[in-house]
């Protein structure tokens, strides 16, 4: 008898784990039933968070979740790294990929993407990048 | 970790790339090597590159499309992507990617005769 996998989570420990993180998202995304474009949302945030982590942090972690509020299911991923921390925080979330010529973090496109996004960070003390998306009642 | 091998084919003067559903770091870096390498050996117009498969196009991919365009263009040739799948046009235009010069064609058919009006 298997339960119903609702978390797990992936250790970002080299450039090859973005692409295994992405799929762990894709099939969380996929069980919940969101649709392809929400999908494609959520697979695409993922990678470049996974991909942040990777690139200022060296090593972290993403943990997946599926959640709920009253009937509404969603996806729950968290980011987190003890990397050097998000020094200026609302320049990186006011510099998109369009500005930064497709450097940066991509942090404003990434928002866009999710329903909801909480980052904790501080200079020297790592960060923290929680998503959610709520799949749409069709 | 990705068995996905990127493979060149050469359709008269142009060069063909499929690109699989969810290229790898080191596959979409191994598309700009043999792009470019393909360019040169065969004297290209450009490349058309299928994406009809592809479901997430990230900034790396996105990044390293606009270099190869790029690249290419040096070498006289264009670049067009074919057949983006609409999921990945939403996702791609909110997160604000851009693609450089990178020609776009509904579909494959379309890239090739776009490309053969191409002067080169």
């Amino acid at each position: 008898m298997s339960l119903p996998v609702v978390s797990g989570e992936v250790k970002i420990l080299a450039e090859n784990d973005i692409v295994v993180a992405r799929r762990a998202v894709r099939e969380a995304a996929l069980y919940l039933g969101f649709e392809s474009t929400d999908t494609t949302r959520i697979v695409t945030g993922a990678s470049e968070l996974a991909r942040n982590i990777f690139k200022y942090a060296g090593t972290g972690m993403m943990h997946w979740r599926l959640i709920k509020n009253g009937d509404m299911q969603g996806l729950e991923l968290k980011f987190e790294d003890q990397g050097p921390g998000i020094a200026n925080l609302d320049q990186a979330l006011r510099e998109g990929y369009s500005s930064s010529g497709g450097l940066g973090m991509g942090l404003p496109g990434t928002k866009r993407l999710m329903d909801e996004m909480e980052i904790k960070t501080a200079q020297g003390k790592g960060t923290t990048i929680i998503v959610r998306k709520w799949k749409r009642k069709v | 970790m990705s068995e996905e091998t990127i493979s060149v084919i050469k359709i008269r003067d142009i060069l063909m790339v499929s690109m699989p559903s969810d290229p790898d770091d080191p596959t979409v870096a191994a598309l700009q090597e043999k792009a470019l390498k393909a360019m040169e050996r065969y004297q290209a117009k450009g490349l058309v590159l299928d994406i009809s498969k592809v479901d997430t196009l990230d900034s790396y991919f996105a990044r390293i499309l606009a270099e190869t365009t790029k690249m290419i263009s040096l070498m006289g040739g264009k670049t067009i992507i074919a057949g983006m799948q609409p999921a990945v046009a939403i996702t791609a235009t909110q997160l604000g990617l851009t693609l450089g010069k990178v020609g776009t064609a509904l579909n494959v058919d379309r890239a090739l005769d776009m490309m053969s009006q191409h002067p080169n």
